[in-house]
């Protein structure tokens, strides 16, 4: 196998494998303190990492959450819209 | 009202008449805005959020596979907060279990988002001009028992 066939197949796979990313956006009414509390508790955290996570999303208007098979964002979306906080579903 | 605290995994608060009354009017007012989804209420579009704002395709999807089982949990949640002001003794004792913790806090967080667009908050959360004073007051004191009770959940685990 040559050397550029190589590298063409890795982009193919890096296509397929793009994952699928769980995005959490910045909105006015979430209280800071749950948010750091719903990524500490559903997604299992460190609360280091949680509050992290939650001022990316106040300070840069979004974060990525999660990351992987589209099913399992799809799941993490919906628990997160359960949670009242306002979530989408994204390739990465 | 005395704040939510918590004590081996279960949080407790003591709300007066007034306050507990309009906690469960709101909690009954946004379980049955939540009941009748899909309406054209704006509000409807912050407590059920469109997971592929850019893929009408895919939202149609994720709606459908979703949609009846969240509005059912919302509305359950909310209605867990109007069953803790049903009959019985002023200023009120509630008490609550870890599993209903977690619903009262998803329940006020929707009565927010509802009171959010009532009171048309701009991305910084502050209130239109004109805005209902007595609304705004409600829901700022709603964002306190969230956070005592979000506290109260984190000083447990």
């Amino acid at each position: 196998m040559s050397q550029t066939q190589e590298v063409a197949d890795s982009r193919v796979d890096s296509e397929l494998d793009r994952p699928w990313v769980t995005i959490v956006w910045n909105d006015p009414v979430n209280l800071m303190s749950y948010v750091a509390w719903v990524f500490r508790t559903y997604f299992g955290f460190s609360r280091d990492e949680a509050e992290r996570r939650m001022l990316q999303v106040h300070h840069e208007g979004r974060a990525v959450v999660a990351s992987g098979p589209r099913e399992a964002m799809e799941r993490h979306v919906e628990a997160m819209h359960e949670y009242g906080l306002w979530a989408t579903v994204s390739r990465e | 009202m005395i704040p939510f605290a918590s004590t081996g995994g279960v949080c407790t608060a003591i709300f007066t008449q007034d306050e507990g009354t309009i906690l469960a009017s709101l909690a009954g007012q946004v379980a049955e805005l939540i009941e009748q989804a899909p309406t054209g209420d704006p509000a409807l579009g912050r407590l059920l959020p469109h997971a592929y704002p850019d893929d009408p395709a895919a939202q149609a999807e994720f709606r459908r596979l979703t949609g009846g089982d969240l509005t059912a949990r919302k509305a359950a949640n909310a209605r867990v907060i109007v069953e803790a002001f049903g009959a019985g003794h002023w200023p009120r004792e509630v008490v609550l279990e870890p599993s209903d913790a977690v619903r009262w806090a998803r329940a006020l967080t929707d009565i927010r988002l509802v009171l959010a667009d009532r009171l048309d908050l701009d991305d910084d959360g502050m209130p239109a001009d004109g805005a209902d004073e007595a609304m705004l007051a409600v829901y700022n004191w709603l964002g306190g028992v969230q956070d005592s009770l979000v506290r109260a959940l984190d000083a447990e685990d």
